[in-house]
């Protein structure tokens, strides 16, 4: 039951996260163990039956609101587009605006929807209708996180098909913060209608049921074919029992079920597991501020203390893989280049020594069991450091006192983030000086000019140089201790094909996919 | 004659206490206490969320919610008020039907008139097996005292009711779900929010009623054993009357009032067991609204969930009483 809730809490507080900062979802590699040969043709017709991780209690149908459940998401995001949606290289792609452009100051973007767009009921989706529905998003109680820097008054129409977004400063990085929370209704459209509104997405909706529906094929899709002939979306309170009905062949999919159910699966020869890289990141804080780690010295002896191999290995499993202590694995302009940290316990020792640290005290590790594997790394981590003379305690904190108390607060605490792809997302959420959720009180003058520079940078081959730039200095002293990255993981039956592999909310883009029988 | 006392004979009610006035006075005075009984129930379950750490504008906030807007919804949510206020408001709504409004905004009623009649079926039949079953065993037991038979369901019904309904689950999925094929593994929903197929009812009933059927079958034991050392069934064996008949007409009407208010008893270990089983099974009921709604802090889902529950209890546990009345006739 404990480990129930915990796994679905997981879910809710990834799809939080992502669903609110409206950031990324785009990884450059991929591993699904997808029988399908390169040469198959897809097949049409069919109908997918997705499991999907949900609680009856936070079952919601605003596109807007929040969608704490990954039912909800996914039945959402199937049935209304976004402007923009997840992709591999580049991060962002096309979806309901088919191209973009910004002035020469990055501060107007103008989004041109996609010709042949119609909603469900065949009215063709105007600018209008997105206006409309932008400013929706905005007016929410976390609009401002959505759409950052985009004002509801500087959303207007141009045209029919023309959008203009104006920011307040410049942003080379708009058409990414279009991607995830963006849903076009029709204009007008009033929240007791939302249940049956139209959408423009490849799927309409046939039925909903207490969390569980049924979505038809539109043949009419501005974004090419759909293969399958219907989704069944299922609402699953556990990832257990979710695992159980794919075992069962109960339901063809699985959705982020997790490592433990993948471990089990493994050994079965009749279902698929895809494996989403670059899924999750669960850092370990180390505040900046003040405090016992204020000084780089110290930080820089935790991060050459920890066994990432062995923290990979045993907390996740073996699903996932090693970083280097930079948030934004997924992204496109991730430095891969910078040296790999390894563990060096005689340096650690050496460089906590010249800080003068006090390995004579215990220092608290504050962590929550929100996530799976959260706790448990908080525990491994404090016996690895103890080896470098470091004595850490690890609290475990109920949730809400963990996200009140301890979050943006703490010393030394544990955190995750669902939407782990890009550089920017990261540096603008939780690093620059005045960032809104800057977990490690970190104020780095040089860190806030290569983010601003970057942000205002037009040439992409420019931007690329200072995002690097921007991520040696994360790596030398940010606040962050970032260990590795979780696989997001998917189970499947043989016959499905073509899943997406995308970390983070890539997951919910299933109009590709087909059924080989 | 020696042994004429039938079941009739003994049903004859004495007379000042088996007037309707006095049975529907000492029915109505149960049922006050019941209902008091559960009141304060509802407002332990108020305090009780209001002890976790955490309220219903944290938990159903998104990470990095500005405090101004929190304590906009904390004010929206009436999270802001005491909590004696609230419990107040909720329960004066309570006679007009009126279960209050989730922290989601949803209306409680409308959030339980789905799952909750699932659950009433999930439950419904889980007491009917059971009620059937430990008759069943108990009486098979009790047809010959002492026998290798007896003690072998007395101690497997011994077993049984120890183990925790959760993993009776998930031995039931293991078998007759992954290992065989035999019966689904979870339950899913049709269009109109019900199991899709009946197949599906039956593990979780099984999950559900096993423990159970432990339990009562001991009790059916138990009050068989207590009634065969009554005068009247040693004149009824005396008399050379079928081993079945003395069962039916004189064992089981004797064993009844303790057989109801062992049943009864099972109904609250029943609803209370669902929450699990319905975890595992995925079953579309009201222990996952709650087991949410407990995370949510969400004081009137919870406290709904409890009222309803709570209501449905309590008039099977009447019913028992009832029963024994009736069933004991004067004697008590």
């Amino acid at each position: 039951m404990n480990v129930n809730r915990r796994q679905v809490l997981w879910a809710g507080g990834a799809i939080g996260a992502s669903a609110l900062l409206a950031a990324c979802g785009s990884g450059d590699e991929t591993s699904a163990k997808s029988p399908a040969g390169k040469g198959e043709k897809p097949r049409r017709g069919g109908t997918l039956r997705v499991g999907a991780l949900g609680r009856a209690s936070a079952i919601t149908r605003d596109p807007h609101g929040t969608q704490a459940n990954e039912s909800d998401y996914l039945i959402i995001s199937l049935v209304y587009d976004t402007l923009t949606v997840p992709g591999a290289k580049p991060n962002t792609v096309p979806r309901l605006a088919a191209s973009w452009q910004a002035s020469d100051d990055l501060k107007t973007w103008r989004f041109t929807l996609a010709k042949g767009a119609k909603f469900h009921d065949g009215t063709p989706v105007t600018a209008e209708d997105v206006v409309w529905s932008l400013k929706r998003l905005r007016a929410t109680p976390s609009g401002a996180s959505r759409l950052p820097g985009i004002k509801a008054e500087n959303i207007k129409a141009e045209g029919t098909d023309t959008v203009v977004l104006v920011s307040d400063y410049p942003n080379a990085e708009l058409p990414q913060l279009t991607r995830l929370t963006t849903f076009v209704l029709k204009k007008d459209t009033k929240d007791s209608d939302l249940g049956k509104a139209p959408g423009t997405g490849p799927f309409k909706l046939d039925w909903f049921r207490s969390g569980n529906a049924r979505l038809v094929r539109n043949a009419d899709w501005y974004g090419g074919d759909v293969h399958l002939d219907a989704i069944e979306v299922k609402i699953f309170e556990s990832p257990q029992a979710m695992a159980n009905a794919l075992l069962a062949g109960q339901i063809d999919v699985a959705s982020n079920v997790g490592a433990v159910a993948a471990r089990t699966a493994e050994k079965r020869g009749d279902v698929q597991v895809v494996r989403r890289p670059n899924d999750m990141a669960m850092p370990i804080v180390m505040r900046t501020a003040d405090g016992p780690f204020a000084d780089v010295k110290v930080r820089e002896a935790l991060r050459l203390a920890v066994d990432r191999e062995a923290m990979v290995k045993q907390v996740l499993s073996g699903y996932g893989t090693v970083a280097n202590d930079i948030l934004g694995t997924g992204d496109p302009a991730y430095a891969k280049d910078l040296p790999q940290r390894a563990r060096d316990l005689a340096k650690a020792k050496q460089l906590l020594k010249e800080a003068g640290f006090d390995t004579s005290k215990t220092y608290k590790l504050l962590t929550t069991e929100d996530i799976a594997g959260l706790a448990e790394s908080a525990t491994l981590f404090a016996s690895q450091v103890r080896e470098a003379g470091v004595k850490v305690e690890v609290v475990r904190q109920e949730s809400a006192t963990f996200w009140d108390k301890t979050w943006l607060k703490g010393d030394l605490y544990t955190t995750y983030w669902g939407t782990n792809d890009s550089v920017v997302f990261f540096a603008s959420k939780t690093m620059v000086s005045d960032s809104g959720q800057n977990e490690a009180g970190w104020k780095n003058k040089e860190f806030d000019a290569a983010y601003r520079k970057a942000m205002a940078t037009k040439d992409a081959a420019e931007r690329a140089k200072v995002l690097h730039q921007l991520q040696q200095i994360e790596h030398d002293a940010s606040g962050y201790l970032l260990w590795g990255m979780a696989d997001g993981i998917d189970l499947a039956g043989a016959a499905v094909r073509n899943l997406p592999t995308l970390p983070g909310y890539g997951r919910v883009q299933l109009e590709r996919a087909w059924l080989a029988r | 004659m020696a042994g004429t006392l039938t079941p009739t004979a003994r049903h004859e009610p004495a007379a000042d206490s088996r007037t309707p006035g006095r049975t529907a006075l000492y029915a109505a005075g149960v049922l006050a206490r019941r209902l008091l009984l559960l009141a304060g129930l509802l407002a332990a379950v108020f305090a009780a969320v209001e002890l976790l750490p955490g309220d219903a504008a944290d938990a159903t906030s998104e990470r990095g919610e500005s405090a101004a807007d929190l304590a906009q919804r904390r004010q929206l949510l009436g999270l802001d008020r005491p909590v004696a206020e609230r419990f107040w408001d909720w329960m004066t709504g309570l006679p007009t039907g009126d279960l209050g409004t989730s922290a989601r905004g949803e209306q409680v009623a409308d959030l339980l008139a789905r799952p909750f009649p699932n659950t009433l079926l999930l439950g419904g039949l889980a007491l009917l097996l059971t009620l059937v079953a430990s008759i069943a065993l108990g009486c098979w037991a009790a047809a010959r005292p002492g026998g290798p038979l007896d003690r072998a369901v007395s101690a497997s019904a011994t077993g049984i009711l120890a183990l925790p309904e959760f993993v009776v689950a998930v031995a039931l999925v293991l078998v007759f779900a992954l290992w065989t094929g035999w019966l689904p593994a979870v339950t899913l929903t049709d269009s109109d929010g019900s199991p899709a197929s009946w197949r599906m009812l039956v593990l979780p009933v099984l999950a559900l009623a096993v423990p159970q059927i432990g339990w009562n079958t001991r009790i059916v034991r138990a009050a068989l054993a207590d009634e065969a050392r009554a005068p009247h069934i040693d004149t009824a064996v005396l008399d050379g009357l079928p081993r079945h008949r003395i069962l039916v007409h004189h064992l089981l009407p004797g064993a009844l009032p303790t057989i109801a208010a062992g049943v009864a008893t099972s109904t609250g270990m029943l609803l209370g067991g669902a929450v699990v089983v319905e975890t595992i099974f995925n079953y579309p009921g009201v222990g996952s609204v709650l087991a949410g709604a407990v995370t949510d802090r969400d004081s009137p889902v919870i406290a709904g969930v409890v009222a309803v529950t709570g209501a449905v209890i309590t008039a099977v546990l009447l019913l028992a009483d009832l029963v024994r009345t009736w069933a004991s006739g004067g004697r008590t």
